[in-house]
């Protein structure tokens, strides 16, 4: 007995059933589409919330601190050593702090007779490796080479899009509208205004301030030289817009001069944090970098170095993965709510499925009989209805999925057809929300991949063979005795 | 010539709540190859009973069945099931012809459970049909066929796999006279040509007279086996089927009757 004569018999069998095939299918096809739309309703609040992540900042990123409040141990010194270590791990990208120093008192000059001045504090010392790990992009100029040698008093520096907006015209008074320029800024034609100094081009200098123990100022200058302009991403970090990034030994070299210059001996490597001890007593204690930010791989992996992370001694983490998680696991709790209810519609249709395949098997036990003495074996009749019964869970899947498929196409197109027929626009944001997910990011409402239109076909499947399971046990018991028996 | 069929202190027992019934009592038989051979009795007296233990439909209480070399009663129900692919054939009283296959496709079936490709299955069971003058009948469902008809479809399905022996519980009992010796008629023609076995269980005592063995059974236990001597035998079919050409007369594999 062949495939093609088990599915032959199997279709003979449920046409000369058609309603009752049909009614036993149409529950099937309303449990696959309840789960099928559930599923897919979920899939797209994911991918909405995935994209509004996305905006907010790069997902596979860790951002960890060298100290944490309320912590219990202590923080390990977050130290160039440290930084190696967390890089060796596996799944880490890059490993980097934004090191600003504020110990160091300077101002940036530019312009004739050193017209313009600019803050310091928006200057960071980073590892350039890993800015370009962290899909930092320059729109001009390249990065810095780490050997890269300008001469004793040049630091080669990449700064933000708008960096020079943050120069001040120090002859207006403070008070002057026409002290500071901005970014978007434009003249009475609408043309945009300019800032006042063009750092690609001008020369800048830093000019490091101090006191020393007898109140004396002392200065040293030093030359930025630009090597390269960010494209603007704050999402990445605000200095692409306004800021200066320098290397890390140059950020140091700086704060050494700086030390130096006032005179005072200080940590060469990180800021000191100010930490309150058990007894309320405030004390100070080198610890390395304050903050450092870590790439991962992949947004699977995030989690994952975040426990370890957390395993080695820093508590103080943040990631976006922790808002993921929260997001995903409420639309996994919705979903479950939702897909329960349909999961219970399947129930039903299982329930039905099996029912048609009991009536059908009383209806044919005279047959069945037959078939055992014209020497049919067990396992033939077993198959035979398992098949009839996975035929119809897989038809009512097949109708489940192709409505699923219309269904979607209406949900995410329903402004568009509201609006044809002339209606006011609806918003979907409550189905949406409904679902965990964050309302008014414009993606569609319901998504269907492969793998969803392949877990349907397979499991409504599965139902119903699962559902004949029984009653082709019972229809293996059918003695051939019955073949004879008279009505 | 060693028996095709045997039976050793065959026993069968029904309980019915707390009495039993016994359906047969020790029943010793042998049938030889190729015979026809009618089972007989009264209502009640254990003929299909005795059917269905010979062609293992139902074990037997005690006692063994054996067909040729095998001992039927020990086999799985797998092995019974092969084993009547192989070698069994079966006419039902109610021709059990599956409701929604053609004539044809109902013929096949033993073929069709032997696993053979539906072409030649198809093409086997045409050629069997013709046999029965039925060939404008192949696709017709059993609906659409008299019962005379159905039970001739049934008879090829019967002969479609060459069996060795070919058992059937009153074949004719849902037919009228002339279409009762029209069937028997074309059943021990098939069967001679073929040199099959034929088991018939009847208690119309006037067509175990063209049987080569009539075994009669009473209360369970076999009262009487005789093997019907050549010149009676011919002269009860020639009896029996003289009229058959009127019968039928646009199916020719009818008009000659035959003689051994
Ligand atoms: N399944 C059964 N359960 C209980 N008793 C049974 C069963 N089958 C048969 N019997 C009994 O066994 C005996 C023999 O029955 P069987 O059917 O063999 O008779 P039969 O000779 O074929 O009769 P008939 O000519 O009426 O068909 C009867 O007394 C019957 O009641
Ligand atoms: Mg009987």
């Amino acid at each position: 007995m062949k495939i093609s004569d088990l599915l032959r018999l199997s279709a003979d069998n449920l046409r000369r059933r058609k309603g009752r095939t049909a009614l036993t299918v149409i529950g099937v096809v309303v449990g696959t589409f309840a789960i099928i739309v559930l599923i897919s309703l979920g899939i797209a609040s994911n991918a909405n919330n995935e994209a509004m992540l996305q905006s907010w900042g790069d997902l596979t990123q860790i951002q960890i601190w060298n100290y944490a409040y309320g912590s219990v141990g202590e923080t390990p010194k977050l130290d160039d050593e440290m930084l190696e270590t967390i890089r060796a791990q596996e799944h880490v990208v890059a490993a980097t702090p934004f090191y600003s120093s504020n110990e160091i008192n300077a101002s940036i000059y530019a312009g004739k007779n050193e017209r313009y001045e600019a803050y310091f504090y928006e200057s960071y010392g980073v590892d350039m490796t890993a800015l370009q790990a962290m899909e930092f992009q320059l729109q001009s100029g390249s990065w810095i080479p780490d050997g890269l040698n300008l001469g004793k008093k040049k630091i080669p520096v990449l700064v933000g899009a708008n960096m020079g907006y943050g120069f001040q015209d120090t002859r207006k008074s403070w008070n002057s509208g026409k002290r500071q320029r901005w970014a978007g800024e434009t003249d009475s034609l609408g043309n945009p205004v300019p800032p006042f100094v063009d750092v690609e081009k001008d020369k800048l200098t830093l000019r490091l301030m101090a006191y020393d123990s007898n109140g004396n100022e002392k200065t040293q200058d030093f030359e930025l030289v630009v090597m390269g302009t960010f494209v603007s991403d704050t999402s990445k970090h605000y200095f692409t817009e306004s800021g200066i990034a320098m290397r890390i030994s140059d950020m140091k070299m700086l704060e050494q001069a700086y030390e130096k210059l006032s005179g005072k001996k200080n940590s060469s490597s990180g800021s000191s944090v100010i930490i309150s001890g058990s007894g309320g007593v405030m004390r100070e204690q080198d610890n390395g970098y304050q903050e450092v930010y870590v790439k991962v791989d992949d947004v699977d992996n995030v989690e994952e170095v975040e426990n370890w992370l957390h395993d080695i001694g820093y508590e103080q983490t943040n990631s976006m993965t922790q808002i993921r998680n929260e997001m995903q696991a409420s639309v996994a709790k919705s979903q479950m709510i939702l897909g329960g209810t349909a999961a219970v519609a399947l129930l039903v249709a299982a329930l039905n499925i099996a029912n048609t395949m009991m009536m059908s098997i009383y209806e044919r036990t005279k047959e069945i009989g037959v078939m055992k003495v014209l020497g049919c074996e067990v396992g033939k009749i077993r198959t035979l209805f398992l098949v009839e019964a996975g035929s119809i869970g897989l038809l009512g899947g097949a109708i489940g999925v192709a409505l699923s498929f219309a269904a979607s196409a209406v949900l995410n197109n329903l402004n568009a057809i509201v609006a044809f027929f002339g209606g006011e626009g609806i918003d979907l944001s409550g189905l949406t929300s409904m679902m965990g997910g964050m309302a008014g990011m414009g993606g569609d409402v319901s998504i269907i991949p492969p793998w969803l239109v392949l877990l349907g076909l397979g499991f409504s499947m599965l139902v119903g063979v699962l559902s004949g399971l029984w009653p082709a046990h019972r229809a293996t018991k059918i003695s051939a005795l019955e073949a004879i028996r008279h009505e | 010539m060693a028996p095709i069929i045997r039976t050793v202190n065959l026993r069968k027992v029904y309980r019915v709540g707390n009495e039993k019934v016994i359906a047969l009592n020790d029943v010793n038989l042998a049938i030889e190859p190729g015979e026809v051979c009618c089972i007989v009795g009264a209502s009640g007296s254990g003929k299909s009973t005795l059917l269905n233990q010979l062609a293992g439909l139902e074990k037997p209480t005690r006692g063994q069945v054996f067909i040729g070399k095998h001992e039927i009663n020990t086999m799985t129900e797998n092995e019974l099931a092969k084993f009547r692919q192989a070698h069994l054939g079966f006419i039902f009283q109610s021709y059990n012809l599956l409701p929604n296959l053609t004539a044809a496709e109902n013929v096949a079936l033993p073929l069709m459970f032997k696993g053979m490709p539906r072409k030649t299955r198809l093409k086997l069971a045409k050629e069997e049909l013709k046999k029965m003058g039925l060939v404008k009948r192949a696709n017709h469902k059993p609906t659409e066929m008299s019962g005379g008809q159905q039970q001739r479809v049934g008879i090829a399905r019967a002969f479609v796999a060459k069996p060795k022996v070919i058992f059937a519980d009153e074949p004719t009992g849902n037919l009228d006279s002339a279409t009762t010796r029209q069937v028997l008629y074309r059943i021990l023609q098939m069967a001679r040509e073929n040199n099959i076995t034929f088991v018939m269980v009847t208690h119309e005592r006037e067509l175990a007279g063209c049987a080569d063995r009539v075994i009669t059974i009473m209360d369970g236990k076999v009262q009487s086996d005789v093997v019907v001597d050549e010149e009676t035998r011919s002269r009860s079919r020639a009896e029996m089927f003289k009229d058959l050409v009127d019968l039928a007369p646009a199916e020719p594999q009818t008009t000659v009757p035959a003689q051994s």
